[in-house]
Formats: structure tokens, sequence, C-alpha cells
């Protein structure tokens, strides 16, 4: 999966859209997303301790951190379902805090949870929280066949969602945050419990909606995730925003040690030696039929290293050039894996 | 569509949705009163002579010989007297007497203690209509001892909770039997049972409503939807207001089709229809507040769901619901007074018993005041439903 391209400079029709005046006679904004020294404490307990971040229009900004970091804290707070004790949220423009009313209705929430009433069919649902947002009539119809199709439910439309699968009502929650057409949408940890195929077509939805210009703000624990969906990451740990960047801006931060897998029989130990010699390579492992090195700018090194190995004497069946990820930069920053 | 409305309208196409709304708010009420209606219901031209073999001697016995002595039978019984079993079945069979009863020993204690021993009617070949008239007497008498069990034993199948009809029915079968089982109101006409079971059944089974209204707001919360509702653009309030809505237009709608169809199936007369209305509409807002009340105390559905139940419970028992209390002792006409639906079951009675429409000017303003002070009260809790 190619990382996407790097943060700050939104797709051209979204910059453009920034620039237009807000939906609804709203204040003009350039980042959908403002969020300044966000602090919330539960007791004693500083859940969220001075966050800052922006998500600019079509941008997914992803937030990765571990069971109890903050995630859904910083999420409720951008929501206006909690009120932080410190720091502000613009939402497109408008403070969070002080204007509720008019931020809720530029942003979509998918909670952690699957939230449906499960006695309603699909399209009941949908149709009852189009509503809340004031759609009705055929452009509440309309919207609700629309969404529905973008989700892919539209054959099991009048199902009602306790006879959906799991990955279905994933699928339904994400739907039931996107009627009014929001310039937000906020994901909390949608793919908790799905399995790979639908969370692929979660994944895919994300990023088409992206691509439309809409900002997205997503936390998950998978790593993966937030490298393939998201322009940039915040990475959270204990309600701090330990790092944030893109993913290449990120991985920089570890050193961008590559490790180099190779597959290869003969004389390994020789081969290995050589290895070690060899500049920009910092360690040098052999075990079995395999030699893994750590090297920094690994491909540039691939043809020294498959030159070394044909004079060795080693015969290489196979190479694999693996760039660190965000696992090694949690790790780095935090001193804890990611995930147990 | 407000978005209020949208909520009241979604919490109705649920609760509609659920089989045991139909029943609790609509079936139930108005197979119970029909029921009663038609044991107490007879053919008015008809007459025939009866007589009771008591060989019970009980309080219950005594009670029975008094049912058919009443004077809205008058037109329909004369009971004669008999030294014997043996003496009725002669009389019986000579056509003297159109049926006999035999209430057996242990009639008395039996029925006190929960359980039913059956009347026995003796009738002739001769006079199948005088012995059915006299069997029809014997299980509406029957019946009404059964009232309250019916109607638990309807709760049940309904889907009421099993422990709180358990503690019911021993409430229940504790309760003093009416001396007198045709019951009288203050009005100048007699009032007729169905006049009574009717508004009293129909008030019963509304107040079901705040058990379904108050796990509904539980559920919204445990299932997330309360969460995507709190990011909609509109205030805590209007979600209240919404779900408000929904628990008037239902318990409204459930009273109103009780009063509908029972004044023109089975003759009940519930007053004049913009009074009956008035009161309708007053306990209502008074779920409302109930339920409202509910959800402050409880903290999680189960608690709600049992509030509710000892609430509506309560309520149905001191307000008379299942016991007539025309000839209750002050005690118990007294509690009534604290009960909504014990005040408004008095006005349709006085009502149906023929008085001015001005009578129930006091009931009304004492429903009002319930559903004030309730919902007050609800309001004055209300940070611990916020805070959570
Ligand atoms: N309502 C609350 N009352 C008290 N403490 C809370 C509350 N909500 C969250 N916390 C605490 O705040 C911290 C952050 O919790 P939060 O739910 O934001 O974490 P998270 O990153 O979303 O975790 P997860 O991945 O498990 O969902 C935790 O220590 C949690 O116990
Ligand atoms: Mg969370």
């Amino acid at each position: 999966m190619t990382p996407a391209p790097s943060t700050g400079a939104a797709p051209a029709s979204a910059a453009a859209r920034a620039r237009e005046p807000a939906r609804g006679g709203g204040d003009a904004y350039e980042d959908v997303l403002v969020a300044s020294h966000l602090t919330r404490r539960f007791g004693d307990r500083v859940a969220v301790d001075d966050v800052s971040f922006h998500i600019a229009p079509g941008e997914a900004y992803g937030l990765l951190g571990p069971n109890g970091a903050g995630k859904t804290t910083t999420i409720r707070l951008v929501c206006g379902l909690l009120s932080p004790d410190d720091g502000s949220i613009e939402v497109a423009g408008i403070d969070v805090t002080a204007g509720a009313t008019r931020a809720k209705a530029r942003i979509g929430y998918v909670p952690q949870e699957v939230s449906l009433y499960p006695d309603l069919t699909a399209r009941e649902n949908l149709a009852f929280f189009g509503r809340l947002y004031r759609l009705s009539g055929s452009a509440l119809r309309a919207r609700v066949d629309e969404v529905l199709e973008l989700v892919d439910l539209t054959d099991r439309a009048d199902d009602r969602v306790d006879a959906y699968s799991g990955g279905m009502r994933r699928r339904l929650n994400i739907g039931a945050s996107l009627l009014h057409r929001p310039e937000l949408l906020v994901l909390d940890e949608p793919t908790v419990g799905v399995d790979p195929q639908s969370r692929h077509a979660i994944m895919e939805s994300i990023r088409a909606l992206g691509s439309s210009g809409l900002a997205v703000l997503y936390t998950t624990h998978y790593m993966e995730e937030a490298e393939r969906l998201c322009d940039r990451v915040g990475i959270i740990d204990r309600g701090r925003l330990v790092a944030e960047g893109t993913r290449r801006e990120l991985v920089a931060r570890v050193g961008e040690r590559d490790r180099i897998l190779l597959s290869a029989s003969g004389s390994l130990g020789s081969f290995a030696a050589a290895c070690r010699s060899m500049e920009g390579i910092d360690s040098v492992d052999v075990s079995d039929s395999t030699v893994e090195l750590l090297a920094r700018d690994g491909r540039l090194r691939l043809p020294t290293v498959l030159a070394a190995a044909s004079s060795a004497g080693a015969s290489v069946r196979s190479v694999e050039v693996v760039e660190p990820d965000l696992e090694a930069v949690f790790l780095h920053l935090t001193g804890t894996a990611l995930r147990e | 569509m407000h978005p209020v409305v949208a909520i009241a309208l979604k919490d109705l196409r649920q609760r509609l949705r659920d089989r045991s709304a139909w029943v609790l708010g609509f079936i139930a009420p108005m197979a119970v009163a029909g029921l009663i209606s038609v044991a107490f219901g007879g053919a008015q031209s008809f007459h025939t002579s009866v007589a009771v073999v008591d060989d019970d001697h009980g309080a219950i016995a005594t009670g029975f010989t008094q049912f058919l002595r009443s004077p809205d039978l008058h037109d329909l019984l004369t009971v004669r007297t008999v030294s014997s079993r043996a003496d009725a079945q002669s009389k019986v069979a000579d056509g003297v007497l159109g049926a006999a009863f035999v209430i057996p020993a242990g009639f008395s204690d039996a029925v006190t203690a929960g359980s039913s021993e059956p009347i026995t009617v003796l009738g002739s070949v001769d006079a199948t209509v005088a012995a059915q008239v006299a069997r029809s007497l014997a299980e509406s008498f029957t019946a009404h001892l059964e009232g309250v069990q019916l109607s638990v034993r309807t709760a049940v199948a309904a889907g009421a909770p099993a422990s709180s009809v358990a503690a019911l029915a021993a409430q229940a079968s504790a309760q003093p039997l009416p001396e007198q089982v045709q019951p009288q109101a203050s009005g100048a006409r007699t009032l007729t049972a169905v006049s009574y079971y009717a508004p009293a059944m129909g008030t019963f089974f509304m107040f079901f409503a705040i058990g379904f209204g108050s796990r509904g707001w539980f559920l919204e919360r445990s299932g997330g939807t309360l969460e995507r509702l709190s990011v909609a653009p509109l205030g805590i309030g209007a979600v209240l207001a919404g779900k408000s809505l929904a628990t008037f237009v239902y318990g409204a709608a459930s009273l109103g089709t009780v009063a509908v169809v029972s004044s023109l199936l089975f003759g009940a007369d519930w007053g004049p229809p913009p009074v009956v209305a008035a009161l309708v509409l007053a306990l209502a807002l008074t779920l409302v507040g109930l339920t409202a009340l509910v959800i402050t105390l409880a903290r999680t559905e189960r608690q709600a769901e049992g509030i509710a139940s000892i609430l509506t419970f309560g309520l149905v028992l001191l307000g008379g619901n299942f016991v007539f209390i025309g000839q209750a002792p002050d005690a118990v006409r007294a509690l009534a007074r604290l009960t909504p639906n014990g005040w408004a079951l008095r006005a349709f009675t006085d009502l149906a018993g023929g008085a001015p429409w001005t009578a129930a000017v006091g009931p009304l303003l004492a429903v009002l005041a319930f559903a004030v002070a309730t919902s007050a009260l609800a309001f004055a809790l209300r940070r611990r439903v916020l805070a959570r």
C-alpha cells in the first residue's frame, strides 16, 4: 500500500472549496477543524492533555494510540459531547463551545460502538437521523438512497438492523453520519471487530469520502489503518499528542533505517561479514537461510549488498526491503508497543 | 418536520413494532372490560326464579346471594329459598325454579386462598335458557372475584414482568372483597359494571407506558443512539420533548381508544366526550411526568423496569382500578385521592352515574396537579440524568 501523498497540500478541489465561504453563511475558514490546547480531566486523571491539531478540507487525519490514550475523549470534545477544561475547538470556523448547534450541523460523528435502532430498518434509521438535521421530503428520500448506495446496503435497505451482520451494521453506522453532508467526518475506531473484507470496504468508502473534499478525523489503534488511510497522523499516548506528521515525517524521527531481508544459500557467513564492513549497514543478523540487515536508505544499498553476496559465494533467492512503520515510531516515542 | 416530532414518531414506530404495546395499550383493556361487560350483561326481558343452596356459609357465599338479590337483577331474577339440595333439585325438575345454585362447602376459603371452586348450577332440560342465565351469573360472579387475577394474567400474557405480577397478585388477594358486586355511584343512574371497569382497566393498562418510556430512554443510552442524538444540532431539551410527546400520544391514544370502543361495543358510559377527552389528556400528561420521574430515579434499564412496575401497581391498587372502592373503607378511599388514576376514576364513575360535568372539574385539576408535581420533581432531579 502506497502511503497517501503528504500533508498540508490538500487536493486542489478541496483547497478551492476552503476559500469559498462556508455553507450556511458560516464564517470563512481555512482548516475545517482547529483544536487548540485541548485539556480535559476526569477527577484527577487527565484524559486529554494540551492537545492541538488541525485538519484541512479533504485531509484525513489519524489519531493513533493504545487503549485509554484519550482518543475517544478527544473526539467527544471535538463533537461537543464534552466541554474542555481548557483550550478551544473550531469546526468550520465556528467555536464548538459557543456555537454548539451551528458547529454540530457541520460534523458527522461515527461512534465507537454501533449506534443504531435495531428494531428499525436501515432506511428508517437513516431517514430518522436525516430528519434530526432537518432534511425532509423528497430531498431526504433521495439522500437516504444515496447513502444506502454509498455503504452498499441498497438491497438490504428494508431489513431490520437486528438482522444485519456485524460488518453491515458497521457500514450503516458510518452511513448514518453522512446524511447531512458534513464537512468534518469523525470516526472513532470504526473497524473494531470487523472481518478483513468488511474492513477493506469501510476503508475504501472513507477514502472515497476524503477524496470528495470531506475532512476526516479517524482514531484507531491499528497502525496499518492509520498508514493506509491518513494523510497525517497524530500519535497520542496517555492524553498527550507526542508526535504528528505525515507517515514519512514520523518515520524519519526513528531514523530512516530499513530492514533488508535476504533469503539465500551458500556461504552466508562470509556474506554477513562483508555486509558488516559495509557503510550504511548498522546491524546484520543471520539465521538458517535468511540474512537480515538494518540499513539506512535500504534501497540504495541493495546493489552493493547483492554484489557482495555473489562475490562471497552466496546465492540470493529473494530480497525484501521493509521500511520502518508507525509501530516502530510508536515504540520509539513511547517506549511501549501499540498493542500487547 | 421538526426534530421533536421526528423523535416522537420514531419512538411511536418502535413502540408499535413491539406487539406487547398493542396488547397492553389497546387489546387487553378492551378484552378485560368486554369480558366483564359480557359477564354482567344479560337478557333483560327474561325472568326466572332461582334458589341458592349454601353449603358454604361463608362470607363470599352470602355475597353471592346478595348479588343475586341486587336491584339490577330484579328484572331478571326472583330468588326463592330452598331447604336443601334435594329440595332444590325437585323444584327445578318441577319447573318451580328455573335453576338453582349450589355453593360447595369451603367455597369462601378457597376463593380467599386464591384458587376457585366452581358454583354448581342445577338446571332442567325444560328450562335451558334459565340454566344458561344461571350459569353465566355464576361465572360472572366468579369472574368478578377473579377480576384482579384476570387482569394480572392478561398482563403476564402480554409480557409484563413476572416479578412484579407475583407481588401484585399477593396484594390483590389481600384486598377486602366487595360486599356488593353491583357498584353504585353518586349520580342518579345506576353505574353498570362496564362503565366502571372500562376506565379502570383503561387507566391501568395505560400506565404500562411508563415502563415502556423509561426503558426506552435507557435503551437509547446503552445502545449509543442517545449519543447520536446529542451530536445532532438540537438541545437535550428537544430530545426530551420528543420522547415525552411519544409517551403522551401513546397514552392518550390507548385510553381514548378504550373509551370509544367500550362505549360503542359494550355500552360503557364515560360521560360527556369533551370532559372525558380532557381527563384522558390530563392522564396522558401524568404519564409523561411519571416516566420522567422514573428516568431520574433509575440508573439502569432493569431498575427503570422495576421502579415503573412498583409505581404502576402501587397506583392502580391504591386508586381502585382493581377493586371498586365505592364501598371501601374511608381510609382506602382517602388513599385513592393520592393517585391521579383514583381521581380520574372517580370522575369517570361520577359522570357515568349521571353527575353533571362540573363534578369532573375537581378531579381534572387534581390529575393535572399530579402531572405538574411529578414533572417538577423530575426536573428538580434532572442532574441525576444529565450527569451520567
Ligand atoms: N466519562 C469518564 N469518566 C472518567 N474517566 C474517563 C471517562 N471517559 C474516559 N475516561 C478516562 O480517560 C482516559 C482516556 O479514555 P478514552 O476513552 O478517551 O481512551 P481511548 O483512547 O478512546 O481508548 P480505547 O482505545 O480503549 O477506546 C482513560 O483513562 C479513561 O479511563
Ligand atoms: Mg475509544
